[in-house]
């Protein structure tokens, strides 16, 4: 018996990560002008955030099509008796529903898929696909790992800190944070996402403060299991909170991941942030 | 036109075509009344305006073109309409052409226009338009095209002829209208009548009319009230006033186009994410139109189906707000953001259009302004009637001037409400506290987190004297400008932006940021010849500068 374990690009994990623990990564589609990419596959995230200010036409994304998905599940079917998918928060995205949709479509075949809403994006997203992944290759059942992913999720922390909302905005993506729109003051907003849609946390005056801000994050949600430092164009500040923050885990190693086109259309370039996984408490 | 049935395919047609042109004419003459009438399932006076412009859509779609059978007229009209369908009651309209296309001229060889297939046609709307919302509700436009139907098929099966199954429904269909209060509560609260349901009752007149031949085909109707009265003019006054206080979110309206659409699907999953969805079309082309907080997430969730088009979205809080306040006939009242469910209101001290600006575009939730700052200081009763009026039974007060600390710290003592002080000796300062307010935290955090800011932020101002003063023991002449900072005197000089400058230089180190609030003095243009000067001169640390529209002081800073 072997299961193979999916997420989708909106993981933004790293590719030596995928490869490492033999997670299938399924691309979501961006839509600039005319013209529709594989997310990660056939733009890069360097690519859109050059374009991004500039763009005339707002990028928009779509999820995977129901048709793609059953693609590659008939694909990891000759190889694998079982299928984790786990996704992106079914009320940012389709994707969910396309990977549902698609079972639905296979019924007939002979296959268990179990497909897991996380409610989370990017590498909180990841690292829950990564931790399925190791509880399976230690001997952990199709029900098993589907709790578990479920566990992860709960514990799993989405953090950003945009530069400006403008992206959120004219993306549809603002939920909740809307009440941050509008201060005529430059401030840093820094969202969660929450119940799987993006939520107002607080607002640094300055991008300074905000870096503090993210690091000190960090810190209230220690002790942690997993933790990756992320970014859409700032690398240099990623690695600079990363050393600080290092310590609240295990293993001493803070992850740097960029964000990918899709999720990175939604909060632009300048954003830094934390994808996390909490200890489990007690 | 007198005939009993329309023979021929081209004259039918013609005649479609030339009703269809009188419905559109006679909504018009009838819209304002529609809209006054419309407060269901939002008040946002907007009936009689989408219905015209979906009719619109429909007569210039087809202008003067009735080519073709009546059938393939029809089939253009339910394009045109759905495709240009506005609102609510727009899409259910949409059903009414639907039921149309779907009736008319489907039997060779038959006459065309007749009273059975017209009866047919309003039972499909009927029965489509109740499927196409999720939740169905009577009194509305739905009711009275289910009686239309009935009342039609009853007719039809006595005396076939269009124009005699025509006249029936017109003249029944305002009665099931002046009966809409019975079936719906809030039509009789508001002391109104349904607007889609008499839109449609305005349209068949219309329509009758041309059948007749008469001038001018369109004319005022009459809304048919309850028990004989006359309606008003307006909704009831206390309806208005209740209406406002309901988060209505944005109504999203766009078209999705792909090759195999489920509209239940499609359906379904609006009405998961939004509310009072209506989806309808065919299998090639479908119009959504749903009424939710996150607008994007219809958009997104219709990508998902397939290609999305002819996007429509409006802020139906803002709608809902601007109709209250035609409706009252009022329009001052003090600015209030309320962006979020206010859990805890914020009230501010504040002079100044910039600084008002700021605060109310800076609080989240329940935020408002009361006037008042160095020269005139807020009353106590002032303070304590803002509190009253906020939205929240938790208030969070800031004095922002050291004179009204103490007068706003009597106010908790005089309310029943929870209200803290935080004790802002500066407008700047209740800035940077504001900043700080969190909707995740209780009262008691965001009380601890504020004043915690408070505590940190420096103040500062620029300021000249209008005679010979002594402040803080440093005597000043008349027309000199001076600085001061947590009061002291730091410089005094002639120019504003030199002691600026200098106010920044000596009292801004280690700073992370500095934010400079420009007075009513300071025009635009010196304002950008400050800021400039500034961004050239400090490296340090960040400088925003900003429109405060303070009196007295050329401008205040905050160093944090």
């Amino acid at each position: 018996m072997s299961i193979a374990v999916v997420t989708d690009s909106t993981s933004d994990l790293p590719v030596d990560l995928a490869e490492k623990h033999g997670i299938s990564v399924i691309p979501l589609n961006v839509h600039i002008e005319d013209e529709t990419f594989l997310d990660g596959v056939t733009i890069s995230a360097d690519e859109m955030y050059r374009q991004l200010p500039d763009s005339k036409v707002i990028p928009t994304t779509s999820a995977p099509s129901v048709g793609s998905f059953i693609e590659l599940y008939e694909e990891l079917a000759k190889t694998h008796d079982e299928i984790i998918s786990i996704h992106l928060s079914s009320k940012l995205s389709m994707t969910h529903n396309s990977a549902v949709n698609a079972v639905e479509e296979m019924n007939a075949s002979s296959t268990r898929i179990s497909v897991v809403d996380t409610q989370q994006a990017s590498m909180a997203l990841g690292w829950t696909a990564v931790r399925v992944a190791e509880a399976i290759s230690d001997g952990a059942s199709l029900d098993e790992a589907t709790d578990l992913a479920k566990n992860l999720s709960e514990r799993a922390v989405f953090i950003g800190m945009v530069d400006t909302l403008t992206y959120l905005v004219r993306g549809g993506r603002i939920g909740k944070a809307q009440g941050f729109v509008g201060s005529l003051l430059r401030v840093r907003p820094i969202l969660i996402l929450r119940d799987g849609e993006a939520h107002p946390m607080e607002r640094a005056r300055n991008r300074k403060k905000g870096i503090a801000r993210i690091k000190a994050l960090a810190a209230e949600h220690a002790p942690l299991e997993k933790l990756a430092v992320l970014y859409t164009t700032d690398e240099a500040d990623a690695r600079d909170i990363a050393n600080d923050v290092a310590e609240f885990t295990p293993d001493g190693v803070a992850t740097v991941a960029q964000l990918g086109p899709v999720v990175g259309n939604y909060l632009g370039p300048g954003t830094l942030g934390l994808g996390l996984i909490k200890a489990e408490s007690g | 036109m007198q005939n009993s049935t329309v023979a021929s395919d081209s004259t039918g047609a013609i005649l479609l075509v030339s009703m269809i042109r009188a419905t559109a004419n006679s909504i018009e003459i009838n819209r304002d009344t529609i809209n006054a009438l419309n407060v269901f399932p939002v008040p946002d006076g907007d009936t009689g305006t989408n219905m015209m412009l979906t009719l619109r859509s429909v007569v210039d779609d087809i202008g003067d073109d009735a080519s073709g059978t009546i059938g393939e007229v029809a089939n253009r009209m339910a394009r045109a309409a759905l495709l240009g369908a506005r609102g609510n009651s727009g899409l259910i309209l949409a059903q009414f052409f639907k039921g149309l296309s779907e009736s008319l001229g489907t039997t060779d060889g038959e006459p065309l226009l007749r009273g059975s297939s017209f009866a047919k046609s309003l039972r499909i709307a009927a029965t489509n338009s109740y499927k196409a919302v999720p939740n169905p509700v009577e009194g509305t436009m739905l009711t009275v095209y289910r009686e239309c139907a009935e009342v039609a098929e009853a007719s039809a099966a006595k005396n076939g002829s269009f124009e005699n199954v025509l006249s029936a429904v017109a003249a029944s269909s305002l009665e099931t209208v002046r009966r809409t209060p019975q079936l719906l509560p809030v039509l009789a609260e508001a002391e109104v009548v349904d607007s889609g349901g008499f839109g449609f009752a305005v349209m068949l007149d219309g329509a009758l009319r041309a059948l007749h031949g008469e001038e001018p085909e369109a004319r005022v109707v009459e809304v048919p009230m309850p028990g004989g009265t006359k309606f008003s003019g307006s909704v009831k006054a206390d309806f208005v006033d209740a209406s406002e206080e309901i988060d209505w979110g944005y109504c999203t309206v766009f078209a999705i186009q792909a090759e195999d659409l489920d509209l239940d699907k499609i359906r379904a999953h609006m009405d998961q994410l939004g509310r009072s969805p209506i989806v309808d079309g065919t299998d090639v082309i479908a119009k959504v139109h749903v009424h939710m907080e996150d607008p994007g997430l219809a958009l997104s969730a219709g990508l998902g189906y397939g290609q999305i088009s002819n996007i429509e979205i409006a802020n139906m809080d803002e709608q809902t707000a601007g109709w209250a306040s035609a409706r009252r006939g009022d329009a001052t009242s003090p600015p209030v953001a309320t962006l979020a469910a206010p859990e805890i209101a914020v009230v501010a001290v504040a002079a100044g259009d910039g600084l008002t600006n700021l605060i109310i575009s800076t609080g989240l939730g329940a935020t408002s302004v009361v006037e008042g700052g160095d020269t005139m200081n807020p009353s106590v009763a002032d303070l304590l009637a803002a509190v009253n009026a906020a939205p929240s039974n938790k208030v969070i007060l800031l004095p922002n001037n050291k004179n009204v600390v103490v007068a706003a710290q009597q106010v908790p003592d005089l309310t029943g409400k929870d209200v803290r002080v935080v004790p802002t000796r500066s407008v700047q300062t209740g800035v940077a506290a504001l900043l700080a307010f969190n909707i995740d935290l209780s009262l008691d955090q965001n009380e601890k987190a504020m004043n915690e800011v408070a505590g940190e932020v420096g103040e500062g101002g620029v300021c000249q004297a209008s005679r010979d003063v002594t402040i803080y023991g440093h005597e000043i002449k008349a027309g000199m400008t001076f600085a001061t900072f947590d009061d002291d005197i730091v410089t005094v000089g002639r120019d504003p932006l030199f002691v600026l400058i200098k106010l920044i230089e000596e009292r801004a180190d280690g700073a992370e940021i500095v934010t400079v609030y420009t007075g009513e003095a300071v025009t635009p243009e010196q304002a950008e010849t400050t800021t400039k000067s500034l961004e050239e001169k400090f490296s340090g640390f960040d400088i925003e500068v900003v429109h405060g529209g303070q009196p007295h002081y050329d401008y205040l800073i905050a160093v944090e």
